[in-house]
């Protein structure tokens, strides 16, 4: 616990030494959506940034955009005006290719409903997006990530075999494998009872804190949010509030 | 009515959203039914409606009198003398050639001048426009001329045209003098009076048949044996017909086994179906739950798959019809000419689409659409409404139950063996086909034992040798094993029947290709030029014959004759050979494994003969024992010496020595000539000599290698139909794996979304679905190959010598098959191009969140 603690530090100062950009900006992003030619605005001109090591909450109605913040940033969509920079690099000039590098290496996603592959054993999930990077030998990894979830001894289990925790587990630490500088969470407490989801709360907000990662959760959760550093309330797709502790 | 308001939500609605799906089921459905109403509506044109070409303007009478080798003319007087009210008209029956347009007709000799003069009482003899051109003066004058002949209308010539006919190995120029309409049941025809039709057959003497009319109410078996008993031995009096009778019934077992070979793709489709709805069932069981949940009953919910599953036999036999009887003109080309160079000579009738063929159509559709939908219809019944709640998939899948499948398998396999060993049931391989059913079924209840199996194991070293992308295919596909398991089966089905003929007629054609290599000793072959028909055996001038004899380069020339008789009820052909030269051959071709020359010693001026294999087999007798033959007008016994391979014709064929025959039938001209060319000539030199000397007649010469090349040409083109057959079965089943790939796709949108998010790029999304479907393919071809080998024995050993009677050595076409193979593992892969395409463009944002 010791070591990775002090490399967090480490590691704190060098990436500041490195770049001062932050490792997410939104500037001024706006989004619509067209359903059956009606412009329907999601985010309306919104600008956000987020650093390593910040843990925040996204907050806000049901239908206030936070779903829709999360694919932007995590380039799964793009903004209809306005600038996603991820690690200083703006999403909408990379192409498909690039953009499933950035996949591969800085970010991590996690579900509501875990996203677990039935076929895949336990060990097998979350080693798969160092396989799909082409890495080889990724069983160590794999099991170390599940150590820091606290599933030691469950690799060679089946998502079926596992409570809905444990699942989600499973999904944290494939979401961490390839130590993402962004870590993007949409409800990831929404399938469990309260008590679960605190659980998995913690645990998120504890790695990252250790991993150094920026992780940006979107929650109904009022747990969820006076465990962050920062909450960003929305309201019709514009920042109501920030609130940093 | 509300009833189809919630089908049309529920059940159409989801097919419409998937219209490339659908459309592939439908399509595979549709090909499959096409081709069953394609070989029907084929066969029904090329042989159902099979009457001889000889019955043209036979008109209707009641007996008919025949023999071997031809009618003494003398009992047409006979006959005609008795003190009866009886109609006698004998007929003199061949094939003549139009030379300058080298279309083939029959040409047939009536006796016109007795035909016209007694006019006013055999009313309804000849078509009436005949019967008023021969009543006419002019024409009268006409009627004995040699060089006269009547036409039938479709031909397109005029009175007074002049046309040059080849006759035999001649050509000469005939006059028309008359046309008939051949539009009402009569073909196009050559009509000659007899006496002028026997002077251009060089017939003398003879003729082919005497029909007679009864009186009015006469009992045709009194009338039969009263007229037998005046007859001598040899001559057969039978009713008008009998001998097309025969041929329709040689014609019905060819059309018979073609018809099986039409159903590969129907049960391919049907395996189809099956996975369509299956998919369709586990992908909606939570909804099937919801419904149920809401109310609905098990009946509608069978209903409801059932439906579906009658919408695609529906669509499919509609989109059929016209598919079917489009491929039915192909067809009916190719069977044509292979009835015509196995079998007897006809021309295919116009193909009709009655309402019968349409109904046919429907219910085959229909019925294999239910048939094939009841069993996961059925299942989808039985969703508890639970099921509403939990996750349905896995259980499901759970539920093949592989280890008793396997048992069953095995315990079908068996039974297969012991089928296989039973006996022909009335001349119908009836349990060679239930084995190769038994073999087909056990094995699809194999599959999923085996592709579990192979998926366990390749999994992981998949994965190390493809990339991440096999291991994550490989597992999808172990995971869905029932889904899995009836794609292979289709599929493997598909591959097998297509192996299997592969290889039946591989081993045919090598068979025939190694016994042709001893069968044409001889340097050179000579038959008359016209067209080739297994009951044609039109004559060479016996003037040729002395010629070429005389030629310096030539060591002997034998001369062969054939007859096309009736034994037993069923055609043969009556062949002699001269067997004044032998060329020793190392291998026997006779069933003793005698040498050729000792067992024709034997026949040499005995009443003793050989027969074919399909003879042999077909009338169930064998070496020693004796048959009874009808020849000219006496009858005669003869002792079988020996049986011997033959491929050449299905009807079976007797041979006896030159000498023999000629005792019985005197006609000398032969019907082909082998030359053998003297030790120290040159081949090419005689075959200029030959040349020359044939001037003026009709003569087609090869030499053996010709021959043997020319005989595989017609082997390949008697074979092309089931070629044909079975490229439209792979067809279908390439066709569902694309479908069934792209509903694996939209199943799995969820799950290749996830991919991306988790940073799969497009290109190994699309690996992933190609290796999926490389996989399929794989596994279906081993399937296929081995349960191909198993059927193809059945074929070889069990149906074909069972309903031939040919014996077949096995041989493995490894060409055919390999490039075969590999073209429907290509398609295979190309099939999943599309699905991959569909999966690349899938939405990503839309399938995470959709559930
Ligand atoms: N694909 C889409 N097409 C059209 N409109 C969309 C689409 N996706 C989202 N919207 C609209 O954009 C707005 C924001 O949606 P979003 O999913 O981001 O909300 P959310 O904050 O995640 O809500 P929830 O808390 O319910 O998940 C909503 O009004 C929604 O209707
Ligand atoms: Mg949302």
């Amino acid at each position: 616990m010791r070591g990775v603690a002090g490399g967090r530090n480490l590691r704190k100062i060098l990436t500041g030494l490195r770049t001062n950009m932050p490792m997410l900006s939104l500037q001024g992003i706006s989004k619509d959506y067209l359903t059956d030619g009606q412009r329907v605005p999601a985010l309306k001109g919104l600008s956000l940034n987020v650093e390593r090591g910040e843990f925040v909450a996204l907050v806000g109605r049901s239908g206030c955009g936070k779903s829709t913040l999360l694919n932007l940033a995590g380039a799964m969509d793009f903004p209809t005006s306005g600038t996603v920079l991820l690690d200083g690099v703006a999403t909408s000039s990379l192409k498909d290719t690039g953009l499933t590098q950035l996949r591969r290496e800085k970010i991590g996603f996690i579900f509501q409903s875990f996203q677990l592959l039935h076929t895949l054993t336990v060990f097998e999930n979350v080693e798969l997006p160092l396989l799909l990077a082409g890495k080889t030998n990724p069983r160590e990894v794999a099991r170390e990530r599940l150590a820091w979830v606290e599933l030691d001894g469950l690799g060679e289990r089946y998502p079926h075999q596992l409570s809905g925790g444990q699942m989600q587990r499973v999904a944290i630490a494939r979401a961490l494998i390839h130590s993402p500088g962004i870590l993007l969470a949409d409800e990831p407490t929404g399938n469990l009872d309260t008590i679960t989801g605190n659980v998995i709360l913690e645990l998120l907000r504890r790695l990252t804190c250790e991993q150094n990662t920026a992780s940006i959760i979107a929650t109904h959760s009022l747990e969820a949010a006076s465990l962050a550093d920062t909450v960003v309330k929305l309201r019709d797709g514009k920042i109501e509030e920030i609130i940093r502790r | 009515m509300h009833l189809f308001l919630l089908f049309y939500r529920l059940m159409v609605r989801p097919l419409l959203r998937e219209p490339a799906r659908t459309l592939l089921t439908i399509s595979a459905v549709a090909l499959g039914v096409a081709v069953v109403l394609a070989i029907d509506l084929a066969g029904a044109a090329a042989t159902g409606s099979f009457r001889g070409s000889m019955e043209t303007l036979a008109g209707d009478n009641d007996l008919e009198v025949t023999a071997s080798g031809g009618v003494p003319e003398e009992l047409v007087g006979t006959l005609a003398t008795l003190p009866y009210p009886m109609r006698v008209s004998p007929r003199i029956e061949d094939y003549a050639v139009i030379a300058d347009t080298k279309k083939s007709l029959p040409l047939i000799g009536l006796d016109l001048v007795a035909g016209a003069s007694s006019h006013a009482q055999n009313a309804s003899k000849f078509g009436d426009e005949l019967q008023a051109q021969w009543a006419s003066k002019q024409t009268l004058e006409h009627l004995g001329d040699n060089d006269s002949v009547w036409v039938g209308s479709s031909l397109g010539y005029k009175t007074g045209d002049q046309v040059p006919l080849l006759i035999n190995d001649q050509i000469h120029e005939y006059t028309v003098r008359g046309v008939y309409s051949d539009s009402n049941g009569n073909e196009a025809a050559i009509v000659m009076d007899l006496s002028a039709a026997q002077r251009a057959l060089r017939r003398y003497g003879r003729v082919d048949r005497i029909l007679l009319k009864l009186p009015e109410n006469s009992r045709l078996e009194d009338w039969r044996q009263r007229l037998r008993a005046m007859l001598p031995a040899g001559v057969e009096i039978r009713p008008q017909g009998a001998g097309t009778d025969e041929n329709r019934r040689m014609l019905a077992a060819f059309r018979w086994n073609l018809r099986l070979l039409s159903y590969i793709s129907l049960v391919v489709g049907a395996f189809l179906i099956y996975n369509t709805i299956s998919v369709s069932v586990v992908r909606r069981r939570p909804e099937i739950g919801i419904v149920r949940a809401l109310g609905a009953s098990r009946g509608v919910i069978l209903f409801a798959f059932v439906g579906e599953a009658v919408c695609f036999g529906l669509a499919g036999a509609f989109i059929a019809l016209p598919l079917g009887r489009f491929m039915a003109t192909g067809a009916v080309r190719l069977m044509a000419s292979t009835v015509e160079s196995l079998y007897v000579s006809s021309r295919p009738g116009p193909i009709e689409l009655s309402p019968a063929s349409v109904l046919l159509a429907l219910a085959i559709g229909v019925g294999v659409a239910v048939a094939s939908a009841y069993s996961p219809a059925r299942e989808a019944s039985e969703v508890a409404p639970i099921e509403a709640m939990a996750r349905g998939r896995r259980e499901y899948d759970a539920r093949v139950r592989k280890g008793r499948d396997l048992w069953l398998a095995l315990i079908l396999g068996l039974a297969a063996a012991a089928a296989s060993r039973a006996p022909a049931v009335a001349g119908k391989p009836l349990f060679g086909y239930l084995a190769a059913i038994l073999l087909v079924v056990a094995s699809a209840l194999a599959i999923p034992f085996f592709v579990a199996l192979l998926t366990s194991f390749s999994s992981k070293l998949l994965g190390r040798l493809f990339g991440v992308e096999a291991l994550l295919a490989s597992r999808s596909l172990a995971a869905s094993l029932r889904r899995t398991s009836v794609l292979v089966g289709a599929l493997s089905t598909a591959i097998a029947m297509m192996t299997s003929v592969g290889i039946m007629v591989g081993s045919f054609r090598q068979t025939v290709l190694f016994w042709m290599s001893d069968r044409l000793p001889a340097d050179l072959y000579l038959r008359p030029a016209g067209v080739p028909a297994a009951d044609r055996h039109p004559t060479i001038s016996l003037e040729l014959a002395q010629k070429i004899e005389k030629l310096p380069g030539v060591a002997v020339v034998d001369r062969l004759r054939a007859y096309e008789i009736s034994y037993e009820g069923m055609p043969a052909t009556l062949a002699s050979v001269d067997s004044q030269a032998l060329r020793r051959y190392p291998r026997s071709n006779f069933f003793s494994g005698r040498r050729t020359d000792q067992v024709l010693a034997e026949l040499r001026d005995s009443n003793a003969i050989i027969v074919s294999e399909p003879f042999s087999y077909k009338h169930q007798v064998r070496t020693g024992d004796s048959i009874t033959l009808s020849l000219g007008a006496t009858q005669a016994t003869f002792r079988i010496a020996d049986v011997y391979y033959d491929y050449s014709s299905e009807g079976g064929t007797i041979v006896m020595s030159r000498s023999t025959m000629l005792r019985y039938l005197p006609d000398p001209t032969p019907s082909n000539l082998a030359v053998y060319v003297a030790p120290a000539a040159n081949v090419e030199t005689v075959r200029a000599e030959i040349e020359q000397a044939a001037a003026g007649h009709r003569v087609l010469m090869f030499s053996n290698r010709d021959l043997r090349a020319e005989a595989i040409r017609v082997f390949d083109r008697t074979f092309a139909i089931t070629y044909a057959l079975e490229a439209v079965a792979v067809i279908v089943a390439v066709m569902g794996i694309a479908g069934a790939l792209l509903a694996l796709v939209i199943d799995r949108r969820r799950e290749l979304g996830l991919l991306r998010f988790l940073g799969a790029a497009t290109r190994q999304v699309r690996k992933l679905i190609l290796i999926e479907a490389g996989l399929l393919g794989l596994l279906a071809n081993f399937a296929g190959l081995l349960l191909g080998f198993a059927l193809s024995l059945i074929l070889i050993f069990v149906i074909n010598k069972q309903s031939f009677g040919w014996t077949i050595r096995f041989h493995w076409p490894m060409e055919v098959l390999l490039a075969a193979l590999t073209v429907v593992y290509a398609a295979t892969v190309l099939a999943g191009l599309y699905p991959a395409q569909v999966a690349v463009r899938l939405n990503v944002l839309e399938v995470i969140h959709e559930e």
